[in-house]
Formats: C-alpha cells, structure tokens, sequence
C-alpha cells in the first residue's frame, strides 16, 4: 500500500484548509496587529502604554495566575476521571463521557445562576454546613478567586481529560501486567509505567487549557470578585467602550506573545522530556 | 493641461449626440444604483430604515408606541436590528456603507460615538427638541429615562431594614447585609458623592477626589461589583445579596413574575436614553423623521405606559395615565437625580481606567 502522496495531491487537499485559514485566521490578525501600529500614521503608544500601565501589569500576572491556577485543579480532577473511564468498559464509558462533556454545552450563563445555587451564599453547601455546624461554619466560595477557578475548570474539564483518556487507553496492558508480575505495587505502576506513558496526553491537555485560559473572560467576570479582572476583560473595555482600538490590539498582541512563549517552553519541555526517554 | 482635462470631460458621458451606447450605460447605472442601495430608489410608499434596539419588552414597546405607527403614518416601514453595539457602527460609519439609520443606546455609548464624529447634526427643521426636558446635544436627543436605585427583597427586608437612600446604603452598621453595586464608575461616583452628603443640584461637575473617598468607605462591605444588569435583580431572588443598585425597568417585570423584589423611589438616579443618526447613511431625511416621531408627546406617552421608562417630553407627562405616573420618578423632586452623560463623556475613560485600578487594589 502506497502511504506518500504526489506533491500536487497534498497541494490540492490543502488549499481548502490554507484559504479559510488565510481568510478567516490570519488576515484578521494582521489587522488586529496593524491596528495595533496604525491610528492615522504609524504610531507606537498602543504598545508604550502597555509597558508603562501598573493597571496593565496586574491584570496580566494576574490573567497568568488563574490560568495556571486553573490549568493546575484541572489536571488533577482531569487525570482522575480519565483514569477512571480508561478502566470502563466501551459501553459503561459511553453515558460518562456524555457527562464530562456536559459543562462543555451549557451557557455560562445559566452555569453561573446554577453555581449560585449550589456555591453561594444561600447554596446548597453552605445550607448543609449551616446545619452539620450549627450555623457556625460558612464559606465563601462565590465572587472569589474560589468562584473563578471552580467555574474555569468546570470549563477547561473536557480539554484535560479526553486527551488524557486517549493517551491511557493506547498504553500496552501487558506492560501492567509484566510489572504486576514482577511485583510492583499500585503506586510503582503508576509513577513508573502509566504516568511516563500518558505525559504526552498531559501537556496537550494542560496546552489547551492554558491557552484556552488565559483568554478567558466572562466566567471570571461573572463568577470572580473585583480582584479577578483577566485581559481579556480590558480589551473588551478598550475595544466597546472607549472604543480606544490601538490599544486594545496591542494588548492582544502582547497577549498574543505572551501565550506563544508559553507554549513554546512547554513544547521544549515536553521534547526534553522525550529526550530523556 | 487644462485644457486636455476639459477635453476629457467633453468626450465623456455629457456627450450632446445620445448615441446607443451611452443609453445602454445609463441603463446600466440605473440598473447598478438600484442593486446597491435598493431602499434608496424605491417609491416612497415602500421605503424602510433600521433602527437598532435591545430587544425583549423593550422591543415590543419600541414596536407599540414608535415603529408600526410610524410606518402607518409616513409609510416608511421600520426594521429593528437587536445586539447592535457601537464598535459595529464605528466600523459603518468609518467605511460609509451605513445600515443602520437610527442609534438607540444609552448616554456612555452615544458619548463616546458623539467624541468619534459618528453622528450627523440633528435637523432642527425636522426634529424640534424645544419641549424637551433634558436638553442634549447637537448630534443626539434624549427620548425619555429610565431609573436606578436600591433593590431589596421586602419579604427579608421590609420597611425600615432596607436602606431607601444612599447614605443609608454607606450605613453597613444601621443596615447589615450582602451589597453589590455595578462593576463601573458612572452611577456609583454619583451614589457615593449623595452618600457622602452632596446637594443632588450641586451634584455637577462631580467631586470625583471626595467621591472616591466615599467610595473607599463602603468598598469592604460590597460582596460583587456586578458585571451584567440582569444580575443586579437574579442575585436578589438567589439570597445572593440583600442590596443591589438596580433598575426599575428590572425590577418591576420581575416582580410581575412573583419575584419577591422592590426597589425605592426615595433616591433615583435617572439615565436618559438617546437616538443618534449616523453619518453617511443612506435615509437621513427618513431617519430625522423617525426621531422627531419618538419625541411627540402622544409617543412618547404610548411607550411609556408600554414599559418603566419615564418621558423626556415636558407635554407628555400630562398624558400619562395615574398608574404610569405612580410608578415613575417624580423629576420635579431634587431627588431624582438626572445622569450628565455629557459630563461623563469627557470623563468617564479616564475615571473607568481609575475605578478599575481602585478595585484591583
């Protein structure tokens, strides 16, 4: 069987997907990037007042912090569910998976107003610890950072664990079972054979949802208290309300670079990691 | 060279001799106009603008009042566009191909368009804004006001738990509970200047250094500076909050749908609503006309029995039916306190770049 196609073929199959990418991918952000440059003559203070605005600055290491934040709690109830459903059987897993992705297809809105009910102040948690204590406990876990992170890994959930699953269910069972074998406990199998195995899954789950985070904007804003602004919140403020675009691009664009650092450390990462192997 | 320019002129269509070909290009110009701009040349009887709306109870109100007998009347039918936002219309503008006729939006938006050049001049020939009680500026009107003030719920707060002014709002000790205010400074900065004991008359230009201040005072006690106005009224009805700073025009449709909520009249801070006409629009003629239709007394009166705006005709109020009038804010009364957006339109990206800096910190 002949897997290498003829150069003119990939040209051929290809074109569609360069032409929409052009069209709908690169040449808005070329605008967006001269925008950034241009307000009636070239003229850099969109980028000046990003590196001097202390507003600027908190926003992003704080955009930095939830995200990683985020990317971080996702991971760990990502791995466990995707554990979990790797050791379904096909038919069990089917209704699961329909759950994990559930958040995905909910309006942020109406999660919010839910999250409300269950999380807030007269939520259904705080009910319960309200009467397990007596009304001496009571915790605050809405319009917080608590609010925030709970509300983007409900979010982010998806991105971690189908990734993670797909990596778990390539994995070789006979190397657990040689290692069983051998007399290696639960913990060993896991730090030494399913964890190695599934990093690939890791990084590409914890790349999407840095990336998918740092963008983030209506989650923090709804579910956040007024410390949680995220950069995203304050191009929208340039872009409709001041309607001040030069800015609001060369802060996308900072955003923009900043994620593509991110991403670029954590693919060397990942190609370190392999290295090692 | 002059004289090679009128030679080119003269060779041009305005040829005395109409030969075929120069029929067949009219033709064709005739033909083109009437594929670009085709509400343009149509007869009067079928002409037709868009004006931009928010959509809900607001929509059908705006249908009621302003556009169906608006259309019946002049014969211009009128399309309402929802989700409109002002970045769209600077992009319309901006590129002369304009297809929205009117703006309806509120005083931070059509402020800022006013400070971009968007809107054409108002002609006063077709609109006459003399009998109207807020006088705006050259290039908007304002149509009529909506208010905001304290919402409670007076089922766990009834009368004498529930702050009825701002200052009793500033009072976290006379009045405990969970407080949320809007996540921007326009309203708050006036809240906190009337807490702070300013005359509603003197309110304007705003002391914002003594505004601010007030403002630090009451900064530990608001649980959520809340994002969206649908909020300001579900967080009340989820026992999220107790206080909010929220909207008539919130308030009342809730509690029409057995919501527990009301909000007192005592102190309101009034915004007016505005039409704007774009440049470079295709009906600018049929667009002033529309506008001068919503300022009419008899207009203005139908919609506000339609919805919880009160008018901003001085002849309308006298329409109103007495329930209309009972539920809207007396604006003889000092305090009901009327917004300055053009005031807020010199100041507001400055004092929103500072608000959010003074939240984050």
């Amino acid at each position: 069987m002949m897997h290498t196609l003829n150069t003119r073929t990939v040209v051929v199959l290809l074109t569609p997907l360069l032409v929409l990418l052009l069209a709908f991918f690169l040449w808005p952000l070329g605008l967006v990037g001269w925008t950034s440059i241009y307000d009636n003559g070239l003229t850099f203070s969109g980028y000046e007042r990003v590196a001097s605005s202390t507003l600027i600055h908190r926003v992003m290491g704080n955009t930095l912090e939830v995200s990683v934040l985020a990317t971080i709690t996702s991971l760990v109830l990502g791995y466990a569910i995707a554990m979990h459903l790797a050791r379904m059987s096909p038919r069990r897993r089917g209704p699961y998976l329909v759950m994990v992705m559930l958040p995905f297809w909910t309006s942020i809105l109406v999660k919010s107003f839910a999250f409300t009910i269950v999380l807030g102040n007269a939520g259904v948690v705080n009910q319960f610890l309200d009467w397990l204590s007596g009304g001496a406990w009571h915790v605050e876990m809405m319009f917080n950072r608590v609010g925030v992170i709970v509300g983007m890994t409900n979010y982010l959930l998806p991105f971690m664990v189908l990734p993670i699953l797909a990596s778990l269910q390539n994995q070789n069972r006979n190397l657990h079972f040689a290692a069983e074998i051998m007399g290696a406990g639960p913990v060993r199998i896991f730090t030494k054979i399913t964890l190695p195995l599934s990093l690939p899954g890791v990084f590409a789950g914890c790349l999407m949802c840095l990336t998918l985070s740092l963008g983030m904007y209506i989650t923090p804003a709804l579910l956040g208290g007024r410390q949680d602004m995220m950069l995203a919140n304050l191009i929208d403020f340039y872009t409709r309300q001041t309607l001040d675009w030069t800015l609001a691009s060369a802060i996308a664009i900072v955003l923009l670079v900043f994620s593509g650092l991110l991403i670029l450390m954590m693919l060397r990462a990942q190609n370190n990691q392999e290295a090692v192997r | 060279m002059k004289s090679n320019d009128k030679r080119s002129v003269r060779t041009g269509d305005t040829t005395h001799n109409p030969s075929r070909r120069s029929l067949l290009k009219a033709a064709g110009v005739i033909a083109g106009t009437g594929m670009i701009g085709f509400p343009a040349i149509v007869t009067a009887q079928s002409k037709s603008i868009t004006v931009t709306c928010w959509g809900g109870a607001y929509e059908a109100a705006i249908r009621k009042a302003f556009a169906e007998p608006f259309a019946k009347e002049t014969g211009i039918a009128v399309t309402l566009v929802n989700n409109a936002d002002l970045p769209r219309m600077k992009v319309q503008v901006e590129s002369k191909n304009v297809s929205w006729d009117v703006f309806d939006s509120i005083g931070p938006q059509i402020m800022a368009g006013a400070e971009q050049g968007l809107w054409e001049t108002i002609d006063t020939s077709i609109v006459d804004t003399s009998g109207l009680i807020q006088q705006t500026g050259a290039d908007h009107v304002g149509t009529y006001s909506y208010a905001g003030g304290l919402g409670y719920d007076p089922a766990r707060h009834p009368d004498g738990k529930h702050p009825t002014t701002y200052a009793e709002f500033w009072d976290v000790e006379k009045f405990p509970g969970r407080r949320g205010l809007r996540s921007r400074i326009s309203e708050n900065l006036e809240m906190a200047l009337l807490a702070d004991g300013v005359d509603p008359k003197d309110l304007y230009p705003l002391d914002v250094e003594r505004g601010f201040k007030a403002l630090d005072r009451i900064k530990p006690a608001i649980r959520k500076w809340i994002e969206t106005t649908p909020e300001t009224v579900t967080l009340i009805g989820s026992k999220e909050l107790d206080f909010t700073y929220t909207y008539l025009s919130r308030v009342l449709p809730a509690r029409e749908n057995g919501m527990s909520i009301a909000m007192s009249m005592k102190q309101t801070l009034n915004s007016l609503e505005y039409l704007a006409v774009p440049k470079h629009g295709k009906n600018t003629e049929a667009a002033m006309k529309y506008v001068a239709f919503c300022l009419r007394p008899d207009r203005q009166a139908a919609f506000c029995e339609e919805v919880p705006f009160a008018p901003n005709s001085a002849a309308a109020l006298d329409l109103l039916s007495p329930e209309v009038k009972a539920r809207i804010p007396d604006m003889n009364d000092p305090n009901a306190v009327v917004i300055n957006d053009a005031w807020w339109g010199k100041n507001y990206d400055s004092l929103q770049r500072r608000f959010t800096e003074w939240m984050l910190t």
